[in-house]
């Protein structure tokens, strides 16, 4: 950022030299290819079953931090019901799988629609849960349905300027009262167990089909965060009063966004009710959405790369740490929410971002950011930035 | 028929005390420090395990309020100076920090007492119930809970509204940098008032113990249905405590007894959000100017 390069040929520019961010840096094409070739290829060099049925779970767990990562890291909207979405996806996508499995597996009493249903006294599939029998349609409920809920939620409150804690009340709620939900009506749903024992596509193949999704996505997320939809969002998380006074709509840009993560949040759960074969409540849960905020925090909010990385080495510590700590491990979490809070603000990704460019001498940008970030969270409690404005008097 | 709603009316009294009880401290705590304190559920529930073990100590709910409200308030008081003090200035995270110190409290709980349940008898004087109207009674207990509900709110108002600290309190609300400026110690006046609030979860655990089975998932759900009460009453206001919690708590008994529990949750939850969506800062909230 500084006039560096121009020093050195002896002239002196007057005006800060403006490089336009290249869409992808060479080392980011070279190191997201290699880590593909690495996942894809698991098939081939690896034997284990274990290994390549987490790689597929990561990589679903990884699109579902990036959703968040979206609306929290990108517009300083921050859900705590993702999951509900996430849910939602996957709820869709095991049902259908679960009816057809049924059809050709009849259950113990020969009935040939899911077992669980017959437990919980049916006798025969619901009328309105015909229609997923239609696999495509199954998958094409468990996108639109998400995005249309969170377009209702978006309308309900960005409209009306409810943000900040109120929305991460609201969705924590959401994601409560879904799960609650599931486990009362499990007739429908499979309740406490959920839905288990349907064929699942754990080949190479559909790991294929997870890590293009998971491409796209990524892609697409990089694309919209560079663009001029993206520059708004961004301004929209560091200062939304400034943002509207410039003419935008903030709540529309808001809902937009709040409508992608929840769709791309569908997918990874769609993803990953076929690819591991078994749903359950606490897949829709709130336990389970501030996990992807904790994977998001601890890769890096703001950055595209963060949350993948964030999701592999969370989740993939867990699976690794937790068998041997026990519930030592539930500690190491805990401390890990206060860490990133406290010490590692920016999360790996920031934090080595600032690192270099610190060593180059060049814009803090993390800095500048973090300070408007941070009267953006002031902001977000309609608050003075010192403290809390007057009881009964409005705030000037 | 109208006859058990009236009944579910009068009971659903003491599901307001609860909600208010378990909301007070979360009231003080988020409207006036500005902490969204996600370990508030975690409080509770030390503040059941407290009286737990008073109760196993040969003590009654009677004393294990006082108890409750000292040891979780200096609990509150080593979170306060260990984690929120640095981080006053960012809402939204205290929010990711409580929560890891909530996960973190669970754990050692667990560690400590073990998975299973414990359960708190409630004291012998509050035992059985009397017959208001028709065959069901109303326990003595769920009584002592309105009372309870009622003489800490009164508690409240006296600590904010008349005694100097209150003072100093109500002055740093209103404006931190010229409270400051006129020598009140802002930081001091959080610190304690993340006590305070963080004793009177305890004294909701103590009080909630004898009609809950304590286990160290308990607190969770108490902690989100505060929440709810804060963002419908307006935050920062104990009348908004008050008025959340009469209109969930009676809503959700009687919409609970008319369809089923988790119906009764949605539809309450479909209120707030109506009522939100045209009150967006709660219903004693204060008006914004933009």
């Amino acid at each position: 950022m500084k006039d560096a390069p121009a020093a050195k040929q002896g002239v002196q520019p007057r005006h800060r030299v403006y490089r336009a961010p290249t869409f992808m840096p060479l080392w980011a094409l070279i190191g997201g290819a290699a880590v593909i070739a690495v996942i894809g290829t698991y098939p081939y060099y690896g034997s284990n079953a274990y290994v390549l049925s987490l790689l597929g779970k990561f990589l679903c767990f990884a699109i579902f931090a990036l959703s968040i990562d979206l609306i929290w890291g990108f517009t300083g909207i921050l859900s705590l019901g993702q999951a509900v979405y996430f849910g939602i996806g996957a709820y869709f996508v095991a049902l259908s799988l679960k009816i057809n499995y049924a059809m050709t597996h009849p259950t113990r009493y020969g009935g040939n629609f899911p077992d669980f249903m017959e437990w919980n006294g049916l006798t025969e599939l619901p009328g309105f849960m015909t229609p997923l029998i239609s696999t495509p349609f199954a998958v094409l409920c468990a996108l639109v349905v998400p995005t249309l809920l969170a377009l209702l939620f978006g309308v309900i409150t960005f409209k009306r300027h409810i943000y900040g804690v109120y929305c991460a009340v609201i969705t924590l709620a959401q994601s409560l009262i879904l799960q609650d939900f599931i486990i009362e009506y499990q007739a429908y749903t499979g309740g406490f167990n959920g839905i288990t024992d349907y064929s699942n596509y754990a080949t190479p193949a559909f790991l294929w089909v997870i890590l293009a999704v998971v491409v796209v996505f990524f892609v697409a997320a990089r694309a919209l965060t560079h663009s001029r939809v993206g520059t708004v969002l961004k301004s929209i998380r560091d200062n939304d009063v400034r943002a509207e006074f410039m003419g935008y709509n903030v709540a529309n840009y808001r809902i937009f966004v709040f409508c992608a993560s929840a769709f791309m949040a569908a997918a990874a759960g769609a993803l990953y009710a076929a690819w591991v074969g078994i749903v359950s409540f606490l897949d829709a849960g709130p336990v389970f959405s501030i996990e992807g905020v904790i994977w998001t925090a601890v890769g890096g909010r703001g950055t595209i790369i963060g949350p993948f990385i964030g999701a592999f080495l969370v989740k993939g510590a867990e699976f690794f740490l937790s068998g041997v700590l026990a519930s030592w491990w539930q500690i190491i979490v805990g401390g890990l929410f206060i860490f990133v809070v406290l010490v590692m603000r920016d999360g790996i990704v920031g934090t080595i971002g600032n690192w270099l460019r610190k060593r180059k001498k060049g814009a803090t940008l993390h800095q500048i950011m973090e300070d408007s970030d941070q009267k953006a969270h002031d902001r977000q409690l309609d608050w003075q930035p010192g403290g809390p404005p007057p009881m009964d008097e409005p705030v000037r | 028929m109208l006859q058990s709603i009236i009944t579910q009316f009068l009971s659903g009294f003491s599901v307001v005390a609860i909600l208010v009880i378990a909301a007070l401290g979360l009231a003080i705590i988020f409207g006036v420090a500005g902490v969204i304190n996600m370990a508030h559920g975690e409080l509770i529930m030390v503040g059941a395990y407290t009286a737990a073990v008073v109760g196993k100590l040969g003590g009654n709910t009677f004393l294990a309020i006082p108890v409750a409200f000292i040891v979780v308030g200096l609990l509150g008081l080593i979170i306060e100076r260990g984690v929120i003090q640095w981080i006053y200035d960012r809402p939204l995270e205290t929010l990711l920090a409580t929560w890891g110190v909530g996960i973190i409290l669970q754990v050692v709980i667990k560690l400590i007492f073990g998975p299973e349940l414990y359960y708190v008898g409630a004291p012998k004087i509050l035992e059985g119930g009397f017959r208001v109207i028709g065959r069901l009674p109303f326990p003595w207990y769920r009584l002592f809970l309105i009372v309870m509900a009622l003489l800490l709110l009164l508690l409240v108002f006296y600590v904010i509204f008349k005694t100097d600290f209150g003072l100093k309190v109500r002055a740093v609300r209103r404006n931190r940098a010229i409270s400051g400026c006129l020598g009140i110690d802002t930081a001091r006046i959080d610190m304690t008032i993340f006590a305070f609030g963080s004793g009177l979860a305890g004294i909701a655990g103590a009080v909630l113990a004898p009609i809950k089975s304590v286990s160290t998932a308990m607190g969770f759900p108490y902690a989100v249905d505060s929440y709810m009460v804060l963002v419908l009453g307006g935050v920062g206001s104990l009348w908004g405590v008050l008025t959340g919690g009469a209109l969930i708590g009676e809503a959700e008994t009687i919409l609970s007894f008319i369809f089923n529990n988790v119906i009764g949750r949605l539809l309450v939850f479909l209120f707030i959000v109506i009522i939100i969506r045209i009150v967006p800062r709660g219903i004693f909230g204060y008006s914004e100017r933009r």
